[in-house]
């Protein structure tokens, strides 16, 4: 069950990253330059994928 | 873009997935015999199977479509998240590179000491495991693109490959650039879920699909470029 869960969502650290990335793109979202968020999220995501290689 | 890039992510995905799954089967196989071995892989396969056609029943089923875009995509991000940020590491010597070698010499080492029943679930649950994020693409990029068809058909493509292979060489296929493929993969399905999430949010891609090539172009280069940067931390730390 453990493998099923790690496999479907990835670790904690993996879902809280993520999640981190996706809640800042939804803010850019509501912000008066929502356009950025094109920009935004896949930067994030960048980061939070080096993140994840360095722990 | 969608149905190339859907059939291609799968194909990759899938064939490092099927060629781990192989490793396990070959290593069972050798305490129990092919056929049995084979038929606890086939099982598990005809699982996935089932879990393929009921998925994308459900996923197919929900009303509001920019919501089940957007549970996809989540999925996506978090899928891809774990393989790029995988690859990164392994690609700078930060985590050692899978070695199919070491992981049959290990399986062997195990199934040997295991009777009939626990050799037969080794090889059932490998193939399970391996098989669920296949099918966690082929569910993923096919429902909402209407390509499942194509991806399934992608991720037995990928199947009857390394099952060919691996039967001519009865052993493991350790020279498969595994790192390469997740590094690809990752890349793919972070553009795929990236362009997914926002769009079910509101947000209007300039250019409209056309952006998804150049959101996977730019994991992809940006996760290469990141790597370099992690080298110098991978030789401060051997």
């Amino acid at each position: 069950m453990k493998a099923l869960f790690k496999t479907l969502f990835g670790s904690t650290r993996t879902m809280a990253v993520g999640a981190l990335a996706l809640a800042l793109a939804i803010l850019v979202l509501r912000s008066p330059a929502p356009f950025l968020a094109g920009i935004i999220l896949p930067v994030c995501l960048l980061c939070s994928a080096f993140h994840l290689a360095r722990h | 873009m969608p149905e190339f890039g859907v059939m291609l992510a799968t194909f990759l995905g899938a064939s490092v997935e099927w060629v781990e799954a192989f490793t396990i089967v070959l290593a069972v196989s050798l305490s129990i015999g092919w056929p049995r071995a084979v038929t606890a892989s086939a099982a598990a396969l005809a699982l996935l199977a089932v879990m393929t056609i009921a998925g994308t029943a459900v996923l197919a089923a929900i009303p509001n479509l920019v919501w089940a875009q957007g549970v996809i995509g989540v999925f996506l991000i978090f899928f891809g998240l774990r393989w790029l940020g995988k690859a990164m590491a392994r690609s700078a010597g930060l985590k050692a590179l899978h070695d199919e070698a070491a992981e049959f010499a290990t399986l062997r080492a195990n199934t040997q000491k295991a009777d009939f029943r626990a050799a037969w679930s080794i090889a059932f649950n490998g193939t399970l495991l391996e098989g669920l994020e296949v099918w966690l693409i082929v569910v993923a990029l096919g429902v909402h693109t209407h390509h499942t068809k194509s991806a399934a058909a992608a991720a037995l493509a990928a199947l009857v490959m390394v099952g060919v292979v691996g039967a001519a060489l009865r052993r493991p296929l350790a020279r498969v650039p595994e790192n390469a493929i997740k590094f690809i993969v990752g890349a793919v399905l972070l553009a795929f879920g990236t362009f997914w999430v926002l769009e079910a949010l509101g947000y209007a891609w300039p250019f409209g699909e056309a952006a998804l090539p150049v959101l996977a172009g730019f994991y992809l280069l940006g996760g290469l470029l990141l790597t370099i940067l992690l080298k110098p931390g991978a030789a401060a730390r051997s």
